[in-house]
């Protein structure tokens, strides 16, 4: 019987566990990856200072933090369901049943796909699979390719996959469909690049001044994209071009491009082929909470965080005793805040372990400040709303655990 | 030039969008309905992929607007678990 | 061999040198590094396909390279379903890619039934099996 048992060995589940480790908490983290950091692991950007953010580095500081602590992580393990028992929960994993008092789920998020014809032809891979095949296994994920959905995510790795030598033909839209409507209509691709406008430059600084200017402006500036896009780092990408095809027989040989509308509808007699060895799939994140369903945990939608949330509040403990939850299962934002959360979840624990002083109320009330800190340091936000989101899901916690 | 080639939705069962919108549209199903009726969610991933998609086909198609609940159940196992796994109680206690 | 390594990198620098490790794919001897995943090792050769789908025979590979979607399941040292993306490459790995399996339960349109007794189970296993080694 372990105190905590941790389900993520990403940045919350890492950072809690050293929270619970300090206070002397036995703590078992586990996570289906071979390797701990969970999405640490790939990232890499540079900071407005100039500093590069390498995701392996912080993973590894971490995880040297865990160590020097004896914190037991174990990789390769998967958890297919969970119950909760009289004084905690049993945890069914591919290597045997773990029972432990208190519960952190920090599984992290999912990727949400964006169809289009042949997307399951080998060599389709989702954005994150590229992030983590060039950064992580240094292998490149092909010689020529293009990025199907424009969002701060796939932007911010196709700029990692240009560092590693791969060319990077161009960003396009995935052709409208029924499901890809968020991110095949350039009009709402254009809003929901606002947040990343500061990073590209001037051509594209240029159009984002128009961005602030609401619908009016915003639409002007979609009806007058340039044709041949807007280059950030040297890559076109494009607004008013949509991806309708992948074509292959074994694997993908090329794509079919069109020019499309400001409303995002097929301009016929466009098409273009571009050959390409790989192509990428960004659909954006959603909070991967399917272990917190099973336990019967309730949800909330709440589109500023990015779907389907658990119910949790600022401490990131849940309406069921003694399960946590902390990092992007809550919402969906950078590994900062992932990391602060998952101190704060650590400390919640180990006050629910029945340490009562009045130092772990103030290291508390800093790991809250904390996150807000890094909630509003971020240079990149997910989703502008992200702060009413939050807000949203305080009350809707209020409201279930006092009725 | 539209609708030629096939949209996969779910990628494990091979369901196309095509069959998942005449499936909502002709029998104005629930999530859950339209996962029995053609399988879309029930393959080996456990509907980690599709589900967004599925979600989006029945908004679009019913005005379905999200709930407090996830629209589709999520059931354990979430990991494809061998026979072998389930029978025998495993217990680690280190 | 192995064209598609990153070995220097702007900003993280150059790959330090690893163990090489040998294994089969399908009966075809290949090497990856110390490291490795099944996947990555095998994109790292140039291949993509990992398998087919069981029932239509479309052909699959990676698709999230984070244990997600299991796309990448293939069989190693004789164990199915095993995602070729969470699992290491070790010495001597013998690694197969997915195959087509018969599908006697499934009917074609209106004049075809379900199989009623086993021997007409079996007669379409038989037929169904051909036509995939046929496509």
């Amino acid at each position: 019987m372990h105190d905590v048992l941790i389900i993520g060995a990403g940045p919350a589940g890492l950072a809690a566990a050293i929270a619970c480790r300090e206070w002397e908490l036995n703590v078992l983290v586990i996570d289906e990856f071979p390797q701990p950091g969970g999405r640490l692991l790939g990232q890499l950007h540079q900071e407005p200072s100039g500093r590069w953010w390498n995701g392996i580095d912080e993973a590894r500081n971490l995880l040297d933090k865990a160590n020097d602590l004896d914190t037991k992580i174990r990789c390769g393990v998967s958890a297919y369901h969970i119950e909760k028992v009289d004084h905690g929960f049993k945890v069914h994993t591919n290597q045997g049943v773990y029972e432990a008092t208190n519960l952190l789920i920090a599984t992290g998020a999912a990727e949400s796909a964006v169809p289009i014809p042949g997307w399951t032809l080998p060599g389709v891979i989702s954005i994150g699979a590229a992030q983590v095949m060039t950064n992580v296994y240094r292998v490149r994920v092909g010689h020529k390719g293009i990025i199907v959905g424009v969002n701060v995510l796939s932007v911010a790795i196709a700029r990692e996959l240009q560092l590693a030598g791969v060319e990077v033909h161009s960003m396009a839209l995935p052709a409208l469909n029924l499901v890809n409507e968020e991110h095949g209509h350039p009009k709402k691709v254009m809003d929901r690049l606002l947040p990343i406008a500061h990073l590209a430059p001037s051509a594209w600084v240029r159009l984002g001044r128009y961005f602030a200017r609401g619908t009016w402006a915003r639409n002007l500036a979609v009806r007058f994209y340039p044709r041949q896009g807007v280059k950030i780092w040297g890559i076109p990408i494009h607004l008013r071009k949509a991806v309708t095809k992948i074509n292959g027989n074994d694997q993908v040989e090329s794509v079919t491009v069109c020019d499309i509308t400001p409303d995002g509808d097929l301009i016929p007699g466009t098409e273009q082929t571009i050959s390409v060895d790989f192509v990428c799939i960004a659909g954006g994140l959603y909070p991967l909470a399917e272990l917190a369903a099973v336990l019967g945990c309730p949800f909330r939608y709440i589109e500023e965080l990015g779907g389907y949330v658990p119910v949790h509040n600022e401490q990131m403990e849940t309406p069921l005793d003694g399960l946590f939850v902390a990092g992007n299962i809550t919402g969906i934002e950078n590994a900062k805040v992932a990391r602060a959360q998952g101190t704060l979840a650590g400390l919640s624990i180990v006050k629910r372990m029945g340490q009562v002083t009045g130092e772990l109320e103030e290291m508390i009330d800093d790991a809250k400040e904390r996150v807000q800190r890094e909630r509003e340091e971020a240079i990149i936000q997910f989703h502008p709303g992200i702060q009413q989101g939050r807000i949203k899901m305080e009350a809707v916690y209020k409201k279930i655990c006092t009725t | 030039m539209k609708g030629l080639e096939k949209i996969i939705i779910c990628r494990c069962e091979e369901v196309d969008l095509e069959e998942i919108r005449q499936t909502v549209s002709q029998y104005g199903s629930s999530a859950r309905e339209t996962k029995l009726r053609t399988r879309a969610g029930m393959g080996y991933c456990g509907g980690r992929i599709c589900r967004p998609m599925l979600d989006a086909i029945l908004k679009k198609i019913m005005g379905d607007k999200p709930q407090d609940q996830i629209p589709l159940k999520i059931q354990p196992p979430v990991r494809p678990v061998t026979l072998a796994r389930l029978g025998d109680g495993l217990h680690h206690d280190d | 061999m192995m064209t598609n390594r990153i070995v220097n990198h702007p900003v993280l620098g150059k790959l330090e040198e690893r163990k090489v490790i040998q294994f089969t794919f399908d009966g075809k001897q290949f090497s990856g590094c110390e490291g490795d995943t099944v996947a990555s090792a095998l994109w790292a050769n140039g291949v993509k396909k990992l398998r087919v789908h069981e029932e239509s025979g479309q052909p699959r590979g990676l698709y999230c390279n984070i244990g997600h979607c299991f796309e990448c399941r293939v069989t190693v040292n004789g164990q199915p379903g095993v995602r070729a993306c969470l699992t290491k490459i070790e010495e001597n790995m013998v690694i197969e890619s997915g195959k087509q399996l018969p599908t006697p339960l499934k009917t074609k349109g209106p004049g075809d039934h379900l199989p009623r007794t086993y021997a007409e189970y079996a007669t379409k296993a038989e037929t169904s099996e051909e036509e995939n080694s046929r496509a």
